[in-house]
């Protein structure tokens, strides 16, 4: 049941990343088309996790092609809390398309290992994910506004004035949202790396076990950390902002990918 | 007697700056020169426009021939004292319905320098309004006008050609809506009296920023040009230190000198903690380092970008112009259907004119002949009986003279010059 709902979400999910396309780089014009198809795909899904979540008593996120799924519901569910603030449908076009190759590389995947290890089934572990997610969720938002900054600050250096750039937010209102998402950001990666360590704890003897994952997260957080205190204490803007967010992406998404093929952690949910 | 409309004039193409400056009105100033006009005896109806980019004069004549050559004269007189050389080279003249077409391309600002740009119809309701309080607007050009403005208005809402910056200060306002995301956090600062710098600085006052500061290397002059535009005079050599508290930075000034150079720009945007700064370089020399515009957070257009941009969207509008000029072709038709009822008007006055003078001749030899003894009511009610009887016999012509002619088909304009011919009413 829940896979009949994901492939109908994936198929909206598509839909709105075509409309998007259309109204946003094509025709250049304002529509709710785009964000509505996007907002059915969203209710689907959350249908079909909670189907899922109903069938297994537990969520679906113990495996890498759960977590992708899982991840790109929640990148949607900030866009549209976005959306509705910031009326940005360029995120939209940049965004929906990635949470439909993410649902669609979902199924690809398929299940690997089989069921959970019974001594993982704890509180800590939802808690633990969900803050993770979120926290990658903020950060790949935040990916994608300083590639928008980018877009726009290009144009204007070189001198470029197209009505695409015209209907793009100011560099000013990028740069704040950028700012604010990383101020979202970095909390919940915090929160999601300390009940990560607590897992630790509890299934892996130590709070820090120096595990490929555990240092992963740490250089991360330590690079957005420090993103975060050049922002507020030495006026770190703009474009070496944006540039600097976007590297910091790529090496949380770089990791996840890639990473522990050649690092192997002891982690769950990872590409296998 | 039958109005024709007329427009004699030079604009941008048709002359050169020097040429239309020698001609244009002072400060737009034309009560005189609509005075002086009434004395041309063809000349019934004038409306002057005057602006930096035409001179012309909206003409409602009764003699075509003469009135054309009356108002090159008076352009010629105008420009007297200014130079020898003829006028003639560089006028232009319209006459009919491409005189309507004309002015209806002026106002939905297809004739301008720059296609679109919004204040030609301004410019063109002050010089109709100047002209209606000079008394030289009379039923046709009061028509013509309005009208006008309402193709102007149905252009701008129709087709596209508005949306896009236009004028090199309204490219600006669109460039700084781009790097800003409000403008009422946003100080500005003016450096140099220039004309271009002054009208940014409104432009964006308009647009609501939170203030403005204007600097000039002879104080009184900013003085004079803040208080102008509401804003606060500064020293010029103050203006380094209040950079940091500027937003965006208008130059303007002829300083051959760069005024503003890189490494200056790096210490400010330092100080102001990498807030943008957007700066526009508008003056006949380059103000502004051009370096600046490869500092970060740093923007720098100079009046050839902003130029550049704006020939842009010229480029990316002639389809909407195409379509302007669709909804001016309509109109003109819609215009010249007014002007082709307007011709019957006089027939109708004339016909009753006709009817009622014979009726009164009549009447008076009967009531000095053999009707004298009647009693002044009954002379009354004879006048009253006689009036009612030429009333119900033109009724039917008349009526159908009044009917709005779908066209202007042959057989209405037969019928007329029928009418005219059988009473003998022409030129009465």
């Amino acid at each position: 049941m829940d896979i009949i709902l994901l492939k109908a979400t994936a198929v909206l999910y598509l839909l709105a990343t075509a409309s998007f396309v259309f109204y946003v780089l094509v025709r250049d014009t304002a529509s709710r088309l785009p964000t509505l198809v996007l907002l059915a795909g969203f209710l689907l899904h959350t249908s079909a996790l909670s189907v899922h979540f109903l069938q297994e008593g537990y969520p679906a996120v113990t495996q890498f092609h759960q977590a992708l799924t899982f991840k790109s519901w929640l990148i949607v569910a900030l866009y549209l809390v976005i959306q509705i603030k910031y009326r940005l449908p360029v995120l939209g076009a940049i965004v929906t398309p990635v949470a439909f190759l993410m649902t669609l590389a979902a199924f690809a995947f398929g299940a690997a290992s089989g069921e959970l290890p019974p001594g993982l089934k704890t509180y800590w572990l939802p808690v633990h994910f969900t803050l993770a997610f979120l926290g990658n969720a903020v950060f790949a938002l935040a990916f994608a506004v300083s590639l928008i900054y980018l877009l726009q600050e290009r144009g204007l250096k070189h001198k470029k004035m197209t009505a695409l750039l015209k209907r793009i937010p100011s560099l000013e209102a990028l740069d704040r949202l950028n700012y604010q998402l990383l101020v979202w950001g970095f909390p919940l990666m915090t929160l999601g790396i300390l009940t990560g360590s607590l897992l630790a704890r509890i299934y892996w003897g130590d709070y820090w076990t120096w595990d490929p994952r555990q240092i992963s997260s740490g250089i991360a957080w330590l690079f957005y950390g420090a993103l975060l205190h050049g922002r507020i204490t030495a006026g770190l803007r703009g474009k070496k902002a944006a540039i600097l967010t976007m590297f910091g992406f790529c090496v949380v998404l770089g990791y996840f990918l890639w990473g522990e093929t050649l690092f192997p952690s002891r982690h769950g949910g990872r590409f296998e | 007697m039958q109005k024709e409309i007329v427009i004699v004039g030079l604009n941008h193409r048709s002359a050169p700056i020097e040429v239309r400056e020698s001609v244009a009105f002072e400060n737009g100033y034309v009560r005189d020169a609509l005075v002086r006009l009434r004395g041309y005896p063809a000349v019934q109806e004038s409306v002057i426009l005057s602006t930096c980019n035409r001179v012309e004069v909206v003409a409602a004549v009764s003699d075509t021939e003469t009135a054309c050559h009356e108002l090159k004269t008076f352009l010629d007189e105008q420009r007297a004292g200014h130079g020898a050389s003829t006028l003639e080279d560089h006028l232009y003249t319209f006459r009919g319905a491409d005189a309507v077409r004309h002015l209806f391309r002026v106002a939905a600002s297809l004739d301008s320098m720059v296609v679109g740009e919004p204040q030609i119809l301004g410019q063109l309701k002050e010089f109709y309004d100047a002209a209606r309080q000079a008394g030289t607007v009379g039923t046709v050009l009061h028509r013509l006008f309005h009208r006008s403005f309402f193709v102007a208005k149905r252009v701008r809402t129709e087709t596209g050609i508005a949306s896009r910056a236009v004028s090199v200060s309204s490219v600006a306002v669109d460039l700084a809506k781009r790097i800003f995301d409000s403008f009422d956090d946003k100080n500005v600062m003016l450096i140099g009296a220039g004309k271009m710098g002054d009208l940014m600085a409104r432009q964006l006052q308009r647009s609501g920023v939170k203030s403005l500061m204007v600097t000039n290397r002879t104080f009184e002059r900013a003085v004079a040009v803040a208080e102008r535009i509401h804003g606060s005079p500064i020293l010029f050599e103050d203006f380094p230190r209040y950079l940091k508290m500027a937003d965006l930075v208008i130059g303007c000034t002829g300083s051959p000198e760069i005024l503003v150079d890189a490494p200056a720009v790096e210490k400010v945007l330092r100080e102001r903690k990498q807030q943008p700064m957007f700066f526009i370089d508008i003056g006949d020399r380059r103000n502004f380092d051009s370096a600046i515009n490869d500092i970060d957070n740093a923007y720098l257009y100079n009046i050839d970008d902003l130029k550049e941009v704006a020939e842009e969207n010229l480029q990316e509008r002639s389809n909407e112009a195409q379509k302007a000029e669709e909804i001016v072709v309509q109109e003109v038709e819609n215009f010249g259907r007014w002007i082709g009822s307007l011709e019957r008007v006089p027939t109708i006055a004339a016909l009753r004119a006709h009817f009622d003078e014979i009726r009164r001749r009549e009447l008076a030899r009967s009531l000095s002949g053999n009707l004298k003894d009647l009693s002044s009511e009954q002379r009354q009610a004879m006048d009253d009986m006689t009036a009612a009887m030429i009333n119900k016999m033109l009724h039917g012509p008349i009526s159908h003279l009044k009917k709005d002619a779908p066209e202007e088909d042959e057989e209405e304009v037969r019928f007329i010059a029928a009418l005219k011919k059988l009473f003998d009413l022409e030129g009465k």
